[in-house]
């Protein structure tokens, strides 16, 4: 016990002697959090769009004033031809273009479809789908809302025209913000890159600097090494878990609506998956760029495009899928934003604490066995 | 010294081998080395004494063979072989970034030395070398011979019955050597075992016995008076201008087994017979001839530098003398 809190104390002197890495571990985190909440944003609003009224009728501009109204569309051009709205989409001027066809509000007085159509810059994909989604349903609605209008007219009860009607509604996040989505999710990201890259780095270092050898022969034992590296990086990670969820919470208002505890044991058994792993690299890679490289690797590969971060893990290849089942990442992921988001208890997130408890285990151990191999 | 267990030797041997996947480091060592000693292990770099004292130290596991430590296995006994010995690696080995202080109370420890005693023999060690006014000073800001100074401090906060020091004072100033070398003499008398492997011969000379290491083996092992006893010839040493070339013309005459210089004076070996007089008239003409004429001729002793040059099988010794002359005349 002794031993292993010299370790540690030893590890602390250590990180508060290297401003790199404190810089790294407090700084870096905020800096990202920031950049990628106020950045990177997935938000689609007020997307510059050009209007090609061919129409120019009451019917066309009532149409065109409610897609401007609802927000998401700011109309900044209005051209004449399809050459100009070409123009505009390969300047980058707009991103969509939406054309209101001849004889669109004849078709609407006759209680025919008007036709609309929508051109739509691919080159941003993100911002691209959901302008084509939100075009989509404002015209559903838009549609519906003259329908209503003529069944009045008419002298009809309108809730007795029947048919079908579907309504969508967006649950735990209602207004699409992605930053109740991201930080959650970044949160994820960065406490996977500095626990595995510091850890990783830790004994390396040791072996480059010749005294792994002096550890050696001192009575100090594998698991009191590895315990007492793990140790105060596992309470850093923990401070970095407290620091960026509560940045998330009071600078982007983001909403924690689960339980405390269950977010607490899930960090700790995911913080020990990503510790395991790291020492694992540690233990075989043969210097420290090395270790830097393979933790960025893993870091990269699985925590960051893997993990349903930024691509959801239904729509990736099948072989990745695999992939990504195996790292950890992506159960803390689901874990994370659900304990945000939606709630949940042990009983619902079950399979992810069961899957990181495995990982964890698996890890851990496979990690002391090459230490014991290497020594 | 009175209880069975204290009879072990220090170190017991038993045909240890150690190869990796490039070359064989350690093959086939076996000797026994009795406690109280100051054990030299002298040869060229790359001759396996760092190897050894890995596997002595367990830090490296044996291929083949055994060997004890006060009667404990390296193999399967480590536990009980770690708290009795200290080992000051070939390269500086402590926390650069971690105070003079912080260093042995860190060491302290991790070895398990009571708070007390640690602070009770932190204050005798900064003393014992010279270290107490650097105290709050990080390691990596220290001199050269002060971290060699630290390492061994540091080393010795467990109080080891046995040292191993990988060459101790390579890269340190010879005034710290001579002050390094003055308290490894002083804890040997305090009945500290002293293992060291060194490439300067006029360390090996303080050592009460060394051994002789090349390719992984050892070749020789006596007393520094036995080695340089084992030495057949006459040694002369002679005085000229330019030394350098001299030596060159010197190691072309076929009676001569072995030149060197200490200082300006050049240290030279001949064949034992009683023709001495007869090779100092020829090693005369021979430097005349060259251009080099000799200003002072005088009988001489071995040393070790010339035993190890002489004693070790031809073809190991550095460089052959024809090839050498070759080299610089052609």
């Amino acid at each position: 016990m002794n031993r292993i809190l010299a370790i540690i104390r030893k590890e602390f002197i250590h990180i508060a002697r290297d401003r790199r890495v404190l810089a790294l571990v407090i700084l870096v985190p905020l800096i990202q959090l920031f950049l990628f909440a106020y950045a990177v944003s997935f938000d689609v609003k007020h997307v510059p769009t050009a209007v090609f009224d061919q129409d120019h009728s009451v019917a066309s501009r009532a149409y065109l004033t409610t897609l401007e109204r609802s927000g998401y569309f700011t109309m900044a051009q209005y051209v004449d031809t399809y050459a100009q709205a070409d123009k505009a989409l390969t300047s980058n001027e707009v991103r969509v273009v939406v054309v209101v066809a001849r004889g669109f509000g004849d078709s609407l007085a006759a209680r025919r479809a008007g036709r609309v159509q929508v051109l739509v810059d691919g080159s941003e994909p993100n911002s691209a789908q959901v302008a084509q989604n939100f075009a989509t349903v404002l015209s559903r609605m838009h549609g519906r809302t003259i329908a209503i209008e003529q069944a009045e007219q008419r002298g009809v009860d309108p809730a007795a025209m029947g048919g079908l009607s579907v309504v969508t509604r967006t649950w735990y996040n209602p207004e699409g913000r992605s930053a109740n989505y991201f930080i959650p999710g970044l949160m994820v990201i960065l406490l996977t890159t500095v626990t595995i890259q510091q850890t990783a780095n830790t004994l390396v270092k040791e072996k480059e600097q010749g005294t792994y050898e002096q550890l050696l022969v001192s009575p100090l034992s594998r698991i009191e090494l590895m315990v007492g590296k793990i140790t105060p990086w596992a309470i850093i990670g923990a401070l970095e878990v407290i620091l960026v969820s509560a940045a998330g919470m009071v600078a982007f208002a983001i909403p924690f609506r689960g339980s405390v505890v269950v977010f607490a044991v899930a960090s700790a058994l995911y913080v020990l998956c990503t510790l395991g792993l790291g020492l694992f690299i540690s233990a075989l890679a043969p210097s420290v760029d090395v270790a830097n490289l393979l933790s960025m690797l893993i870091a990269i590969l699985p925590g960051f495009i893997l993990s349903g971060f930024v691509f959801p893990l239904d729509s990736i290849p099948w072989v990745l899928q695999v992939v990504s089942r195996i790292f950890p990442a992506q159960y803390f992921m689901t874990i994370t934003r659900t304990c945000f988001l939606k709630g949940g208890d042990f009983a619902i997130l079950a399979p992810q604490f069961i899957a990181l408890a495995i990982f964890a285990v698996v890890i851990v151990s496979a990690s002391a066995l090459v230490y014991r191999e290497r020594a | 010294m009175t209880t069975g267990h204290d009879i072990e030797p220090a170190l017991d041997i038993r045909d240890l081998h150690k190869e990796f996947a490039s070359a064989v480091a350690v093959d086939g060592v076996t000797m026994t080395i009795p406690r109280g000693e100051v054990f030299g292990l002298v040869g060229p770099d790359g001759a396996g004494k760092s190897t050894l004292i890995r596997l002595l130290t367990t830090v490296m596991v044996p291929t083949s063979g055994d060997a004890l430590v006060f009667g404990n296995s390296v193999r399967t006994q480590s536990d009980a072989i770690k708290p009795r010995i200290g080992y000051m690696s070939q390269a500086f080995s402590l926390y650069g970034d971690l105070t003079v202080r912080e260093n042995l109370n860190f060491f302290a420890e991790l070895r398990g030395v009571s708070r007390a005693d640690a602070a009770k023999r932190a204050t005798k060690l900064l003393e014992f070398s010279t270290l107490t006014e650097f105290a709050g000073r990080q390691a990596q800001f220290l001199s050269g011979g002060m971290k060699q100074k630290l390492a061994l401090a540091v080393t010795l906060i467990s109080e080891p019955d046995l040292l191993f020091l990988d060459e101790p004072t390579t890269g340190v100033d010879p005034v710290s050597r001579r002050e390094f070398w003055r308290i490894i003499s002083d804890l040997n008398r305090q009945g500290i075992t002293v293992f060291v492997a060194t490439p300067y011969m006029d360390e090996a000379e303080r050592c009460t016995e060394i051994a002789f290491m090349n390719h992984g083996r050892i070749i020789l092992r006596d007393t520094p008076e036995g080695v340089k006893s084992r030495v057949r010839g006459d040694v002369l040493e002679i005085g000229v201008a330019d030394y350098r070339a001299a030596m060159l013309v010197l190691r072309a005459l076929p009676f001569v087994r072995s030149v060197d210089a200490a200082g300006e004076i050049l240290r030279v070996l001949v064949d034992a017979t009683d023709r001495k007089s007869e090779f100092e008239d020829r090693i005369r003409a021979a430097l005349t001839d060259a251009g080099f004429p000799v200003t002072m001729m005088r009988d001489g002793v071995a040393d070790l530098e010339m035993a190890f040059a002489t004693l070790i099988p031809t073809g190991e010794s550095a460089g052959s003398s024809a090839e050498e002359l070759a080299a610089v005349t052609g």
